[in-house]
């Protein structure tokens, strides 16, 4: 039962150590990208023009140039805080979406039922799409076409734990998904896709479809995992947004960097 | 249910930060994650002033009628009848008129010279005594010294002859909570103002007008009223001194310096050298001084150190001020006091030599309210960065202990200076009706300590030839003229401006024992066997002790029954000694320069009128031109000599017969009076404003052109 419990908290404790590493060394890349001085200025500017706004309430235009002023020094801080925010951008991006495929969904369980859609270019080759699964996965209904969105989806149910690669054949080609079925964390991708290299790095975690495949998607619905933590329950990005960010305020007034 | 599926999009990595900006601007659920906390730290800290600013706007916008109908029917008082829509007073505390007219005939300040074609340049009549504190007392308050109790810097306390700042006490909290060897205030240090009297701007306030003051001397502790306010001279250090600078050095000396400093030695360790700077006692209770430590290395070829004090650290070179740098002073139990002060490095070879200011309250972290509201020191901080808040900020001390040379001292002054200028510009920006109030006194400290250089017989640089002394207060007045020459470019023909000064400036050559004479002539007499007192009195016999001095310029009856000690009868005897003092020592000359020595003995009764009379000295005594108390005569010390030269950096004074030294009245418009008065300047901008005046002002309003004034 412990056992149990602990295994189920694992997402949740390392979703919460990574956050606070990550919100410590953003503090650090920050400080170290930014130019702490004019920041520290920009920041002091910022709340003295807040402060004349109460001081002088009773003139009107000291306190209208004030706003003014409020304006002006919001955009130069986001200019000064844009440089460590560009730099940090990139790697905690390529850094997420690799997360993301071990905590944004779980893992299929033996006898669950799932959906594998398929999205052709043609909708003439929906009739000919045809799916092949390895013996350790069935499928428990009949495939579904949806002309209207070039869609064909299939209700599959696998036998046990394992790695499986199912296999869609359609306007003569064969492409095929990796399908995972376990207990625990798992890397998943959920969805493969042919061209686009953004996309597929935000969403997917396979190499490309080929480019002159009539198949142009193939998408598993994997549960999204939601994660228990403080009497709610978070996505694992909003959690990590919200924990690192408080960890990052946190090390930056231990640490007296201007953020 | 649907499906993660492909959505063909345009691709390109502009377009991707684009859309994580975006996302994290616009949908504050899973792509702001994508930008990471980097952008949520930007985001967050923007826009959280953003949302306070509009939080605030909202609360301005909502309470705007009720607020505007409220100042309608407060300024209906002031604006309904105000004759200017504002009032600018620059205070130059020392200008002397008679300098100011010889450099305006030299053809040099220009702007000065043209309030005075096209305005009003009159002599401004001071107080007695001419004593910044005293005068610019009366300068806000519009009455004479025995209404507003300032005397000098120092008062006596009657039980002891011991000295008290005259203008604020500073006492611990009542209530402690003992705790083992530690005694816990339970509560703030009260700081109590001693000036009394209602400065004008609190008059013009409750009417509704607006007024903006800064560094007007004896305006600590601050008051409350409808405005905003710094305070200036009498300001303390953090220790609570009028300015106790700290000089760190490798030199071993047993020598103190006489006033306001304290030598503290740097030990070699290692490579590096350590020191500290002191700072107030722990208000724990353990009688024991807090200290800052700071290490130092030296880096001899590039004649610089690197000092390391708390977190802070940076590099000096030998000739040059840090930048203001926080110092914490831990007493434990979490109790901090904050400060700042700026290092200057005096020598890094041989000997390491490190001068460090006297610590500044922190104006953006006041451990003692130093503005009103207490924000306002706050604002000035985050505006201009951290500024110089000691009253007497500028180290006279430094340069008359020689610790600080001439250019070191100047540094420091229009650094000091500098800050003030620009907190003076925003608060003009920032009242574009009412008052605004400022009072400059580099023009005070810079005379005192330079007049050497104009005096062609001064003592202190009698081997200087007069070709090469430099023209320090030629540059000062010229500086100041530049200053008013951008006020005037600020304002329009509806503001009057006004630059006046508390005093003026004459030589200080000749120190004056007067506690000297008093003994030699059988005034003052000293315990059995003495033939000198230390400071403060120290070997005096009160119980036979008729007269003493104290100050710059009281001389006090030991007088029965207000005095602990006091043997002089209250009443004609005390009439018949103060006229004995009088006849001798008006008119005293000094045998070696056989020149006269005081011009002038004033008696209080006839000079001040009011409810703290009984606090005035008995007599003021006028010294003659070059004249001034020694600073012996000054610390209750009585000396064998009366008189002396004096050798000393500070040469140039101010506290002498103050019929000598009126101060300054320029002003951008004709004031038809012959005799202005510094208790004038209250009344006129009050009734300028159209306000009553209170029956107890002893100045009387200006008739100022182009305001209904004939």
């Amino acid at each position: 039962m412990i056992a149990s419990s602990t295994a189920s908290n694992i997402p949740l404790l390392l979703v919460l150590a990574i956050s606070i590493v990550i919100g410590l060394l953003m503090v650090i890349v920050f400080r170290y990208t930014s130019d702490q001085k004019a920041i520290g200025r920009a920041k002091d500017k910022l709340k003295a023009h807040l402060l004349a706004v109460r001081l002088f309430q009773d003139q009107l235009p000291v306190v209208m140039r004030a706003y003014g002023r409020i304006l002006h020094g919001t955009g130069s801080y986001l200019r000064l805080a844009c440089t460590p925010f560009l730099i940090a951008i990139l790697p905690i991006t390529f850094l997420i979406v690799q997360l993301d495929r071990y905590f944004g969904w779980v893992p299929l369980q033996p006898a669950q039922a799932f959906l594998v859609e398929a999205r052709v270019e043609d909708p003439a080759a929906l009739n000919q799409a045809s799916l092949q699964l390895p013996p350790e996965l069935s499928s428990s209904a009949p495939a579904v076409h949806d002309p209207k969105d070039k869609e064909v989806v299939w209700r599959v149910v696998a036998d046990r734990i394992g790695l499986f690669d199912i296999h869609i054949a359609a306007g003569g080609q064969t492409v095929s998904k990796q399908v995972v079925v376990a207990l625990g964390l798992a890397r998943i991708s959920p969805l493969r896709l042919r061209r686009n290299f953004w996309e597929r790095m935000f969403t997917s975690g396979e190499p490309a479809l080929a480019d002159n495949s009539p198949v142009q998607s193939i998408a598993i619905n994997y549960p999204p995992r939601v994660i228990g933590f403080a009497w709610m329950e978070w996505n694992w990005i909003v959690l990590f947004f919200v924990v690192s960010l408080i960890a990052g305020f946190i090390f930056k007034s231990v640490l007296g960097i201007h953020v | 249910m649907k499906l993660p599926s492909y959505r063909p999009k345009q691709s390109g990595l502009s377009l991707v930060l684009l859309l994580v900006i975006a996302l994290v601007l616009l949908f504050p659920l899973r792509g702001e994650a994508y930008a990471g906390p980097g952008a949520g730290f930007a985001v967050l800290s923007s826009f959280w002033t953003i949302f306070v600013a509009f939080l605030y706007s909202f609360y301005a916008l909502i309470t705007w009628p009720i607020r505007h109908l409220l100042r309608m029917f407060r300024r209906r008082k002031a604006y309904g009848k105000a004759q200017v829509k504002r009032v600018v007073i620059v205070g130059f505390d020392g200008m002397d008129p008679e300098l100011a007219n010889r450099f305006m005939g030299e053809g040099k300040l220009p702007n000065l010279a043209k309030l005075r074609d096209h305005g009003t340049f009159r002599p401004l009549r001071t107080t007695f005594p001419a004593i910044s504190p005293v005068a610019w007392s009366t300068f806000q308050t519009g009455v004479n010294p025995g209404k507003h109790n300032i005397y000098d810097f120092l008062a006596r306390d009657l039980k002891n002859y011991l000295p008290y700042l005259s203008s604020a006490q500073i006492s611990e909290p009542k209530r402690h909570l003992h705790i083992g060897k530690y005694s816990l205030p339970l509560g703030k240090s009260e700081v109590k103002g001693l000036r009394r009297g209602t400065p004008f701007w609190h008059w013009l306030g409750k009417a509704g007008v607006f007024c903006s003051v800064i560094r007007v001397p004896v305006t600590f502790p601050p008051e409350r009223f409808p405005g905003v306010l710094l305070s200036g001279m009498c300001v303390p250090d953090l220790k609570g001194s009028q300015g106790t600078f700290c000089f760190c050095t490798t030199r071993v000396s047993s020598d103190k310096f006489r006033e306001g400093g304290v030598r503290i030695p740097i030990e070699r360790n290692g490579a590096g050298f350590h020191s500290y700077i002191p700072g107030p006692e722990n208000p724990l209770g353990t009688g024991r001084e807090l200290r800052a430590e700071f290490k130092l290395r030296a880096d001899i070829k590039r004649a610089q150190a690197r000092i390391e004090i708390d977190s802070e650290t940076f590099a000096i070179k030998v000739g040059e001020y840090s930048d203001w740098v926080p110092v914490k002073f831990k007493a434990g139990m979490g109790f901090t006091a904050r400060g700042i002060c700026r290092f200057y490095l005096k020598e890094i070879s041989p000997e390491v030599e490190v001068y460090v200011t006297p610590v500044n309250i922190d104006p953006g972290h006041p451990d003692l309210p130093i503005s009103h509201p207490v924000t306002y020191s706050i604002y000035l901080a985050k505006l201009f960065g951290p500024y110089a808040t000691l009253g007497l900020a500028e180290d006279t001390w430094a340069l008359n202990e020689e610790v600080l040379d001439d250019q070191a001292f100047l540094a420091q002054c229009y650094g000091n200076h500098e800050d003030r200028e620009r907190m003076f510009f925003d608060a003009l920006e920032k009242t574009p009706q009412g008052l605004c109030a400022c009072v400059f006194d580099t023009t005070d400290r810079v005379q005192h300590m330079f007049w050497r250089y104009l005096d062609k017989d001064h003592p202190a640089v009698r081997d200087v030839p007069q070709d090469q002394k430099p023209r320090v207060i030629e540059d000062l007045y010229d500086r100041m003229d530049t200053l008013i020459g951008r006020v005037m470019q600020q304002i329009d023909d509806q503001a009057l401006l006004l630059v006046i000064s508390d005093h003026g400036f004459k030589p200080f050559n000749r120190c004056m024992n007067l506690n000297a004479w008093l003994h030699q002539n059988g005034y003052l007499v000293l315990k059995d066997g003495k033939s000198e007192s230390g400071d403060w009195f120290e070997d005096v016999d009160w119980s036979r002790t008729r007269a003493y001095t104290m100050g710059l310029n009281g001389l006090y009856l030991n007088i029965q029954g207000r005095e602990r000690e006091g043997i002089v009868e209250a009443g004609a005897k005390a009439e018949a000694l103060k006229e004995e003092l009088r006849s001798k020592l008006d008119g005293l000359v000094d045998p070696a320069s056989g020149r006269v020595g005081i011009t002038g003995m004033f008696d209080c009764d006839a000079l001040y009128a009011g409810p703290y009379v009984d606090n005035a000295p008995d007599l003021i005594v006028g010294y003659g031109e070059g004249f001034r108390a020694s600073w012996d005569s000054v610390m209750g010390k009585v000396t064998s000599a009366i008189f002396e030269d004096n050798l000393k950096a500070w040469s140039g004074d101010h506290c002498v017969d103050p019929r000598l030294v009126p101060g300054v009245l320029f002003s951008n418009r004709k004031i038809a009076i012959e005799k202005p008065a510094i208790v004038d300047v209250a009344p006129t901008v009050m009734k300028l404003f159209g306000l009553e005046l209170p029956s107890y002002f002893d100045g009387k309003p200006w008739a100022v052109a182009g305001t209904g004034g004939k």
